[in-house]
């Protein structure tokens, strides 16, 4: 989050900073070009609600699950509800090791982390499904079963596992097993296994922003169930998710590779 | 009209996430190895996860090395106001930004001028 941040007045800092005459034919087309932005959102204005009556976490948001655990509890704290395999593999893990640079999705923490992302929430009798569709990385989607099924009995682990939703008033609870162990839960490399089961709170805070509280719970890696909070902010209400296959060109290691010859660097056509 | 420029700002960085959403910039660069060349564009890579701009360097022996420069994402970029038409193949430019690890040439931009000097939006990076 504090990466969003620091980026975000970075971005407005620059921006703020060039001519308005150098500047007019580059601005981003979603902001209405001649006409001038949208107005911005409001932030005192409560969380919109469906005709259904549930509240409506549909949008184009950013953040909301990319910090690392470390720093949301704390290092010792975590480290202190870690088995000893964990801490010792936490440990020994390299930045430059995450499956996420190499393309791979991120599991169902980071999805909403660092791109921005769009929640689909269909309406009435289409309300048999969430969707959160991810701009980065692997461009790819949960899929949350909200028709009260229940998770299948021995669900092959898969990158984002079987996720099932309901509402407990205007927050919307998440339930995911059925995960495997070949993502890092963040960028920090804490580690999980195949137990992991994943509770997600999300409630609408107001407006703008979406707070997600999930309790992570696996019993292969931690002593016991912990919850961490992230949060969510909205994007503009013109805001779109655009295209990105982190696949395409990824060029990742070349650089840090001293063996690496300029030849060997893979390139699109 | 400043605060035009302003409320622009605001809304773009509504949706500003770390240009190197992807990774971070310092495993793969030299922070304390800043550089700043001119050249010709030769070739644009308009792909992610990063964007590409391939710079043909003359040195006064007449020899030409191309530098292989990373820049943000398609999708941070067009927010920036950018296509793949921005800076085209042959368009004279002044890069500044950081040398590779391993190899100078395979750098990271910070900053585009254009021939005429004009400064190209280029979103900061992370940590």
């Amino acid at each position: 989050m504090r990466r969003i941040v620091v980026a975000a007045i970075a971005v407005l800092g620059l921006v703020a900073s060039l001519p308005v005459g150098a500047r007019a034919q580059e601005l981003p087309r979603r902001l209405g070009g001649e006409n001038g932005p949208k107005k911005a959102t409001d932030a005192k204005r409560p969380a919109p609600v469906l005709a259904d009556g549930t509240v409506d976490l549909s949008g184009v948001w950013t953040g909301g699950g990319d910090a690392p655990i470390p720093r949301l509890l704390g290092k010792d704290k975590l480290e202190a509800l870690m088995m000893p395999w964990a801490k010792q593999k936490m440990a020994s893990v390299k930045e430059a090791d995450d499956p996420y640079f190499y393309c791979m999705p991120g599991g169902p923490l980071r999805i909403t982390g660092g791109f921005a992302w769009r929640l689909v929430q269909p309406a009435g009798e289409r309300s048999k499904y969430i969707f959160m569709l991810q701009e980065g990385n692997a461009h790819s989607f949960r899929q949350i079963f909200m028709d009260g099924r229940k998770h299948p009995d021995d669900p092959n682990p898969t990158w984002y596992g079987h996720s099932v939703g309901h509402w407990e008033g205007k927050t919307l609870v998440v339930d995911t097993v059925g995960l495997n162990d070949k993502f890092w839960l963040d960028s920090a490399g804490t580690p999980h296994t195949e137990k992991l089961h994943l509770i997600e709170r999300y409630t609408r805070t107001d407006y703008n922003t979406l707070q997600r509280v999930v309790t992570i719970d696996d019993p292969g890696t931690f002593t016991k169930p912990f919850d961490v909070t992230y949060t969510a902010k909205l994007g503009e209400p013109d805001s779109e998710i655009i295209e990105y296959f982190c696949i395409e060109n990824n060029q990742w290691g070349e650089r840090s590779n001293p063996n690496a010859t300029a030849a060997a660097i893979p390139v699109a056509k | 009209m400043k605060l035009r420029v302003l409320v622009l700002g605001l809304a773009l960085s509504a949706l500003a996430v770390p240009v190197f959403a992807h990774h971070s910039w310092t495993a793969e660069y030299d922070a304390k190895k800043p550089i700043k060349i001119s050249g010709v564009v030769s070739k644009v890579e308009w792909t992610n996860p990063h964007t590409h701009f391939y710079i043909d360097v003359t040195d006064a022996s007449g020899k030409v090395t191309t530098w292989n420069f990373e820049m943000a994402s398609t999708p941070a970029l067009e927010r920036g106001g950018w296509s793949r038409k921005t800076l085209p193949v042959g368009t004279q430019v002044t890069v500044e930004g950081f040398a590779g690890r391993s190899v100078a040439e395979r750098a990271i931009v910070t900053a585009f001028r254009g021939p005429d000097g004009k400064e190209f939006f280029v979103p900061k990076l992370g940590n």
